[in-house]
């Protein structure tokens, strides 16, 4: 089952005179369950693919359709997209975001940090407590619940944003070099976190520059120049 | 959606005391604009007490016939003296011609001493009072009765005391009615006391007083120089019209030609309420503009630190709005705080202006309604959704990639 169809995205940036194309013409279709790494080097488009994957940008041209919904369409002259509220229920329901620099709230402990999505679906707080806690134990944190980020390593701290990224149950996970900020022995730990989530049936794009974190996935494209330059599939 | 509004508010809460000295010094516009808004409010309503409770003892639709006027206004006292005295037979003269005026009474103010056995009460008001007085003055009597119209064309020896003197002359009776009491060496049966009446502005007593018969009062100290008439307009008689024709009668009394000024003043109430409501509307305008400067600068410093915090928080934003904070969930995160800092400041200023009225109270009128608190925290309330919605918006319109990388 198809669970992304991009088709044929610019991403077209004004810097003063000049369009920069970030994305020139991408066509990729994601399954449900897949594993997927994408690699290349900087300024290849790989950072704009993933906002433009993950709602939080859109695309200046072409179609995206995620699980089903119209997040971006475009027929000859007319294109229509999700205003920024749409953009924000998506990302709250459907997407699970991992960042290299984890992103949690400084001054929140872990348990209302992995909370905090379930307070935008408008989930009730004793619900919320309790799956919050639920998802800490999956991650391994279930004695780190009350500490505060700058209380925790970085393998926690991204342990943290893992677990804050399963909470909403979301259709994909989108990590974005998850592993950048940490040593090598977390690094394997957090990509054998990611493993085991594919493993429970999750989807999951991971975008990294590490070969031998990227050959972790099923599948690997590469990206140059705005443009899927290699789409290899493990058999 | 209730859930989220809770969750802001608590954020917001959270993020005001974690800058506690910042917003502090924020609030201090607020403060003082709520302090200056409520003691203005609390002035006023002191004022209004006072006229509701003192100065009704002044009867309603009653002209007082007097040589000074209440309010003398730019003119000089001396112009006034010169006036010719009020006369004894101006009551009756004018009740006999005004089909307007029902009661007309001859009055004369005095200070004397009264004294029960040891007992004595200095500086009392004895007002000399004729017969019909008892339909025009408001007292009310709280024992016995009021001299009658035999009682005062027989100059009898007979008083009604005010409560002020009942409580020093008469601590241990029950009953003073019947009990006599001295003035001017010369015993006076008391007949009646007066119900209380307060005190005008907090200070002096107007219960330490006592009236007599006006023929007694003539018997006992001679003529006296100052007498004013109290005149009882008639029940549904047009007050302007009651004043003219009084006037017009006290003119032809005088003998003045048409072209001569009044050597005479007609006082009334009214004139004292539109006195009143001149202070009040002069209080009015200070503080209101007091207030108006300072919840402006309050209002401003709050925009400024709401700018500062929604900077110092961008990449904050930048997380929520990723994790699916909708724009008004930002919005209302900001917003909030902003208000809460204004209705903090706004407690302050009305516990500050509580504990100033608690001292003034001692010197002055002063009351805080608990009106006047509802409206002072409604302004505090709007201050921060006024000052607050432009930085809340800029919030929440931040691009979560962009406000994500904020450093």
């Amino acid at each position: 089952m198809t669970l992304l169809k991009l088709h044929n995205i610019y991403r077209i940036y004004r810097i003063g005179q000049v369009d920069v194309r970030a994305l020139n013409g991408v066509d990729l279709l994601v399954d449900k369950n897949e594993y997927l790494s994408v690699m290349g080097p900087s300024g290849s488009g790989k950072s704009t693919l993933m906002n433009i994957i993950g709602c939080l940008d859109t695309p200046s041209r072409g179609s995206y359709e995620l699980d089903g919904i119209s997040i971006h369409k475009e027929d000859h002259e007319k294109s229509d997209t999700a205003n920024d509220d749409e953009l924000a229920y998506i990302r709250n329901r459907k997407i699970g975001f991992i960042f290299q620099t984890f992103n949690l709230l400084p001054r929140m402990t872990a348990l209302h940090n992995v909370e905090l999505p379930l307070i935008y679906a408008g989930v009730p707080r004793l619900e919320r407590i309790e799956r919050a806690k639920n998802a800490l134990e999956k991650v391994g944190l279930e004695d780190r619940m009350y500490h505060k980020p700058n209380e925790l390593s970085g393998g926690q701290r991204q342990r943290v944003a893992v677990a804050r990224a399963l909470i909403n149950n979301p259709s994909i996970i989108l990590a974005d070099e998850p592993t950048g900020n940490l040593d090598s022995k977390t690094s394997q730990d957090i990509m054998d976190l990611i493993g085991e989530l594919h493993e429970q049936g999750n989807t999951i794009i991971l975008v990294t520059h590490e070969a031998d974190i990227a050959v972790r996935a099923q599948r690997v494209i590469h990206m140059l120049d705005g443009k899927i330059s290699e789409d290899n599939k493990k058999k | 959606m209730f859930n989220q509004l809770y969750e802001s508010f608590i954020i917001s809460f959270k993020a005001v005391f974690q800058n506690k000295g910042r917003a502090f010094l924020t609030m201090l516009g607020i403060i003082i604009g709520i302090l200056s808004v409520s003691l203005m409010g609390t002035a006023i309503n002191g004022i209004d007490n006072v006229f509701n409770e003192t100065l009704g003892m002044f009867g309603k639709n009653v002209l007082y016939l007097q040589q000074f006027p209440w309010f003398m206004g730019n003119t000089e006292w001396w112009e006034f003296r010169n006036r010719p005295r009020i006369e004894e037979e101006y009551a009756d003269k004018i009740l006999e011609r005004a089909p307007t005026i029902s009661y007309a009474s001859v009055e004369a103010s005095r200070r004397v001493t009264l004294s029960y056995k040891e007992k004595s009460s200095e500086g009392v008001d004895l007002k000399c009072a004729g017969w019909q007085s008892a339909y025009i003055d408001a007292a009310r009597i709280e024992t016995g009765r009021y001299f009658t119209q035999l009682e005062d064309e027989h100059a009898s020896r007979v008083i009604v005391i005010g409560s002020e003197v009942r409580r020093l002359l008469f601590p241990n009776i029950e009953d003073p009615v019947g009990q006599y009491v001295k003035v001017n060496g010369l015993n006076f049966k008391i007949i009646g006391v007066f119900a209380e009446q307060g005190k005008v502005f907090g200070m002096f007593s107007v219960d330490n007083m006592g009236v007599i018969p006006f023929q007694t009062g003539k018997a006992v100290f001679g003529r006296s120089w100052w007498l004013s008439v109290s005149l009882k307009i008639r029940d549904g008689a047009d007050p302007a019209y009651a004043l003219d024709e009084v006037r017009y009668i006290t003119r032809g009394l005088r003998g003045l030609r048409p072209m001569d000024p009044d050597n005479f003043a007609i006082n009334q109430q009214e004139a004292m309420e539109d006195e009143l409501d001149r202070i009040k509307s002069a209080i009015g305008f200070v503080g209101i503009g007091i207030a108006a400067l300072s919840l402006l600068v309050g209002g401003i410093g709050i925009m400024n630190i709401m700018f500062v915090s929604v900077k110092e928080r961008t990449r904050e934003i930048g997380i929520r709005k990723a994790l699916g904070a909708k724009r008004w969930v930002i919005m209302m995160q900001f917003l909030l705080e902003a208000v809460i800092i204004a209705v903090i400041g706004g407690a302050i200023g009305l516990l500050l202006t509580i504990l100033l009225v608690g001292v003034v109270k001692k010197f002055f009128v002063a009351s805080l309604s608990l009106e006047l608190v509802l409206i002072a925290l409604l302004v505090s309330v709007a201050v921060g959704l006024v000052s607050g919605i432009v930085p809340a918006s800029q919030a929440s319109r931040q691009d979560p990639i962009e406000a994500m990388r904020y450093e």
